[in-house]
């Protein structure tokens, strides 16, 4: 059998951001997507991919026009609030290829209403590959669908082939949700939270410290129960951008609604956090006191390192953190990180330099090579794992996967990591 | 609206059929996709993905490459990656994108060949057919390249045509047809893609006979046939245990059958064994003429399944539970009957519906 390919943090900053090898380069090779990272190429296929998250709108339907083969594993998102939530209009050969399934759309959507008990709020309808090829006007075909059927429709575009493209597909989603406020009254004490599509952990600290600079509402999509909740959240002063994948949703509701937004980055290394905090202060006008969220953060810290030692890790991608970021986080408080199954692009490779600076021996895996299929644990220096898909290479090791829906954020987030990891390297007698 | 589902989810397609079949034999698959049918067939239809590594790999089109139809590229990460895995052949599996574009497959597959330097397969599926379609479509494209030797026949073999985890749900059907025709009195039995890799495809002309245990297996079985005189039938050795029980009391009953048509069979057949009941299959999937007895009919849509239920005056209707979904106003008996192939679960479902 061969060798997973890697290289070491000190040879890729060596090479620099435009010299990292095709192996690294997920559009030089073909793509292995193991069970830990099937959603990483095919986000649909675990967590929130474009079907699931369409149907963040409270009261929305979702109508799949396609082949048969993009709806199929919908059937997973049979759970409770899903189930009745899916509708499918399939496509045949003749319809792929001359587009003949349009002109049934604006039917099938006024058919699906009329199949519903209640009317939903919108239909939310999903297209693929195949309306990406045919470069259907989808806008054109939901208005048509909208005056027939008499909801709103809206289009959500499915478009792998456009995953490395201007306009992602999880990128345009979330700009789909929030297309159907209107313009409202702006409210200077109310804020959005966007960028994912479940809640924030409780606890995080980020709500307290919104309070602290005048904040009484602050709004989540996933914390909406109804429609008109949702369309509250036109009422907002600004919105916070919690994940990159929002930013050009929040410029549309900047255009649309006159909302301005500002970007936190969620990361692991304590000093950023209080810095991105003051630095938000800053821009609302607030000095926000993190001080008890900072202590308690720092304590769980200490008191992990205190009882496990300088543990080493294995970090993945698959999980709720940028893995050379939380790598780099991992090694400034005094642990070790012995290898990194991560994609490097623009947004990383700062925090990959400053690694191969700190552990330049850290060995740099990508997920999605197609030698991942020959990775073999057996040569790792790893002591415990972080991330769904580091956890799949190291079975053997106590691990966690960090890739829950519940998002961690900030100090809450760290507090939780090691919590976390304190709870599987106890249950693994790892204690010094 | 004909191809409107309100109720029932797409059933497994024809791509996880062919990748389903290839599975187990050893080859460099690769899935010309972007990404999203790839995540399908391996987080969904594909079982053994979560305990038996196989090299099934996307091909990660992005909209260039389907705008320029960049070949080319294709084959050359085709190349480096079967320098750095070991596989036997390449296998290039068709989805949406190739059927939209019109690529070439058989350009494709001798391109591969030239490159890497081993044989190649190439199945046209599109996304549109269902998964047996793909796997009958796979099978024989396995036969025709590998199984071109003839051996002496060993007595005592026999060759399974047909099975995957789609057809069967569980990983273990392989070894659970095994060990029934051993029963039977088989000394041997090799299960196609279940349990026996490339060198069994490679000496197939040695089996006795061949059990066709899906339609997806026959014309694979008529291939063999023809080109190595070796006979076969049609049948389903075992079924599930939990069906054998409620299987008991249907004299005089009107019973329909849902499944893929050769385990259908199988179960029409016990019921007759037991009981005078009137039997009848029907099918989402292929329903091969052959096969086929008077009445049996095909499945196309939600609502023809609804009315022919109703109207067919059924007292028991057998079938994946998922199915049931799809017949609000049915009074009869639903006994479950799982199909991987329509709820991509093994048992779940269908065992929750005997319950209720």
């Amino acid at each position: 059998m061969r060798k997973a390919y890697c290289i070491t943090a000190a040879e890729l900053a060596e090479r620099g951001r435009s010299g990292v090898p095709d192996e690294l380069v997920s559009s030089a090779h073909l793509i292995y997507s193991s069970p830990a990272t099937l959603a990483f190429n095919s986000p649909g296929a675990r967590g929130f991919g474009v079907k699931r998250a369409g149907l963040a709108v409270p009261g929305s339907v979702m109508l799949l026009v396609s082949p048969g083969c993009c709806g199929r594993n919908t059937a997973a998102l049979g759970g409770p609030g899903y189930g009745e939530r899916f509708f499918y209009l399939l496509l045949d050969d003749t319809d792929i290829v001359t587009g003949r399934h349009l002109s049934k759309i604006p039917d099938a959507v006024r058919e699906v209403c009329a199949s519903c008990a209640a009317p939903p709020s919108a239909v939310m309808l999903c297209i693929t590959c195949v309306d990406a090829l045919l470069g259907t006007d989808m806008e054109r075909v939901c208005r048509k669908a909208s005056e027939r059927a008499g909801v709103p429709v809206v289009p959500c575009y499915m478009y792998a082939l456009t995953r490395e493209g201007r306009l992602p597909p999880m990128a345009a989603v979330r700009a789909a949700v929030y297309s159907l406020l209107e313009p409202a009254g702006r409210r200077p004490d109310e804020v959005n939270l966007l960028g994912y599509f479940s809640p924030l952990v409780d606890g995080c600290e980020l709500y307290p410290l919104l309070g602290q600079a005048g904040v009484r509402r602050i709004r989540e999509i996933s914390r909406c129960r109804t429609f008109g909740e949702y369309r509250e959240m036109a009422r907002a002063n600004f919105n916070l951008v919690l994940n990159p994948e929002a930013r050009y949703a929040a410029r549309e509701m900047e255009k649309k609604l006159g909302i301005p937004s500002v970007e936190l980055t969620r990361l692991y290394q304590l000093d950023k956090i209080r810095n991105q905090y003051r630095l938000l202060g800053e821009a609302v006008g607030a000095a926000f006191d993190d001080r008890r969220y900072y202590d308690a953060a720092a304590g769980a810290v200490e008191a992990f390192r205190r009882k496990y030692g300088g543990v080493a890790f294995a970090v993945g991608e698959v999980q709720n953190a940028d893995p050379f970021e939380l790598s780099l986080a991992l090694i400034r408080y005094g642990f070790a990180v012995s290898e990194i199954y991560g994609t490097v692009g623009d947004a990383n490779f700062a925090y990959l330099k400053k690694i191969a600076r700190l552990s330049p021996r850290t060995k740099i895996y990508s997920n999605l090579s197609p030698t991942m299929l020959c990775y073999d644990e057996s040569g790792s220096d790893a002591e415990a794992a972080v991330g769904a898909d580091a956890v799949y290479y190291h079975p053997r090791l106590p691990g966690v996967g960090w890739n829950g829906e519940r998002q961690p954020f900030g100090y809450a987030g760290v507090r939780a990591l090691f919590g976390a990891l304190d709870r599987a390297l106890g249950a693994a007698g790892r204690a010094k | 609206m004909n191809g409107l589902l309100k109720v029932l989810p797409p059933f497994a397609p024809d791509q996880s059929g062919a990748v389903s079949a290839l599975y187990e034999m050893g080859g460099l698959i690769v899935i010309c996709d972007a990404g999203g049918c790839t995540g399908n067939v391996c987080g969904f239809d594909e079982p053994r993905w979560f305990r038996k590594k196989s090299a099934v790999f996307s091909a990660g089109l992005r909209d260039m490459d389907a705008i320029l139809g960049r070949d080319d590229r294709l084959i050359a990460k085709l190349g480096d990656a079967v320098s750095q895995t070991d596989a036997a052949f390449t296998a290039l599996v068709g989805t949406p994108v190739p059927a939209v574009i019109g690529t070439d497959f058989r350009a494709l597959r001798r391109m591969a060949e030239k490159r890497t330097g081993l044989p190649a397969i190439a199945v046209e599926t599109t996304g549109t057919g269902l998964y047996d379609e793909g796997e009958e479509q796979a099978l024989l494209a396995l036969f025709r390249t590998f199984a071109a030797e003839t051996f002496p026949v060993e007595r005592g073999t026999v060759g399974v045509l047909g099975a995957t985890p789609l057809d069967f749900g569980s990983p273990r059907a392989g070894e659970l047809l095994a060990e029934s025709l051993a029963r039977r009195g088989w000394n041997r039995a090799v299960c196609y893609g279940m349990g026996s890799g490339l060198s069994a495809v490679r000496r197939a002309s040695a089996a006795e006979q061949n059990l066709v245990v899906s339609p997806a297996g026959l014309k694979t079985a008529e291939y063999l046939n023809r080109t190595f005189g070796t006979p076969y039938a049609a049948g389903c050795p075992f079924l599930p245990e939990h069906l054998e029980k409620s299987l008991a009391g249907l004299g005089g009953k009107r019973v329909l059958v849902i499944h893929q048509q050769v385990l259908a069979n199988a179960v029409r057949d016990r019921i007759l064994e037991r009981a005078d009941a009137d039997v009848t299959v029907a099918t989402w999937f292929l329903l091969k003429e052959e096969l086929k007895r008077e009445g049996d009919f095909r499945l196309t849509g939600e609502r023809q399944f609804a009315r022919a239920v109703g109207d067919g005056g059924y007292d028991v209707v057998i079938g994946d539970a998922l199915l049931r979904r799809a017949l609000g106003g049915y009074r009869g008996a639903f006994l479950g009957l799982p199909h991987f192939a329509v709820s991509g679960g093994p048992e779940k479902e269908s065992e929750a519906a005997e319950r209720r």
